[in-house]
């Protein structure tokens, strides 16, 4: 399973809640699956997406906030960790697309093989830890997290490689205004 | 900055309606901090960028905050600051104790020290350097800058050795 087919699954049970999506190709296959208002793209920055999502849950409690996160992105930042864990958001929701892999500057390896990054975030106090590695289960979790409060987080075991999604066209200022405008109306 | 001063600043902030103070502590604010975790409006985090990305989160939900740390912070977190705050221009108000104004500070603050004025011209975040004097009219200054949705800076000189 190719990061692409993980995230089309999940994109079907996410309708209007906003989507922080990591730099590269996390974001870049999200624009090309499901492009929509509510899905803030990043473009640099690297390993902020789970501080961002941080910062949107906190000031929109009755909305579940996903992060698209990857396993070189989350590595970068893993303080991000310990500070949602001390604040422990009940509306946020971590998905890490873990390929082992720097996908977008080149297939480089990240360290994430050797170590279990769901266990550290569940020592960091997320209420609940998922990892997958097949569309059934990435079904199975979706429908069982559908009761359960946050701060979770579901690790996704994907393979390297697929079609590289196009860039994202629309100018950074108009990706934060329409974001924007969609938290104020929901 | 006197200790009563940063009182003052803090609440000019707050009520000014700035909700959020997010940042990594540094002994030349250390008063505005104590204040703000008095008033329970504070998130401590591992590194400046990560204060960044928080507040960015918090501001596009119409919240805003001010970012504070120290300047060698400051100078690990340019590349959020210009690929993050300045390229979708986030409103965030920086507030920066600047190490290394005095010359013969700390060695390790020396160099940033020196080129702290330099490095925020550079990358074009709006700064004004806050004294007891003046701290006031800056304040004003930066609110009305955040108001017209663009991110700035104001410094806090460290005049003091311990």
């Amino acid at each position: 399973m190719i990061r692409k087919e993980a995230m089309e699954l999940i994109l079907k049970k996410i309708k209007s809640e906003p989507i922080i999506s990591a730099n590269g190709f996390i974001s870049r296959d999200l624009f090309e699956l499901k492009e929509k208002n509510s899905n803030f793209y990043m473009i640099g920055s690297m390993g902020l997406s789970s501080s961002i999502g941080l910062g949107v849950a906190l000031k929109n409690p009755k909305k579940r906030i996903y992060v698209f996160d990857g396993d070189g992105n989350i590595l970068m930042n893993f303080g991000s960790l310990v500070t949602i864990g001390s604040i422990k958001p009940k509306n946020l929701i971590h998905i890490v697309f873990d390929n082992s892999r720097h996908a977008s500057t080149g297939g480089q390896p990240t360290n994430s093989k050797f170590i279990q990054i769901e266990e550290i975030a569940q020592k960091c106090n997320y209420s609940s830890i998922f990892r997958v590695k097949n569309k059934q289960e990435i079904i199975k979790v979706l429908t069982k997290i559908k009761t359960l409060s946050g701060p979770i987080m579901i690790l996704i075991k994907i393979s390297h490689g697929g079609k590289i999604g196009n860039r994202i066209e629309i100018p950074p200022i108009e990706i934060k205004e329409r974001f924007m405008k969609n938290l104020e109306e929901i | 900055m006197k200790k009563s001063f940063q009182i003052e600043l803090f609440d000019f902030f707050f009520k000014s309606g700035i909700e959020n103070y997010v940042g990594v502590p540094d002994s030349t604010l250390k008063h505005f901090i104590s204040r703000a975790l008095e008033k329970k409006k504070i998130i401590i985090t591992t590194r400046e960028e990560e204060a960044i990305g928080i507040a960015s989160g918090m501001s596009m939900s119409g919240s805003n905050s001010v970012v504070f740390m120290q300047n060698a912070g400051f100078a690990n977190s340019i590349s959020t600051i210009t690929s993050l705050i300045e390229l979708y221009q986030i409103p965030v108000i920086f507030l920066i104790g600047w190490r290394g104004y005095l010359k013969n500070d700390a060695p390790e603050h020396r160099k940033i020290g020196k080129i702290q004025p330099d490095l925020l011209k550079i990358i074009e975040l709006p700064s004004k350097v806050l004294s007891e004097k003046n701290w006031k009219k800056q304040c004003i200054w930066a609110m009305k800058k955040i108001e017209n949705h663009q991110p700035c800076a104001l410094v806090i000189k460290r005049e003091f050795y311990d």
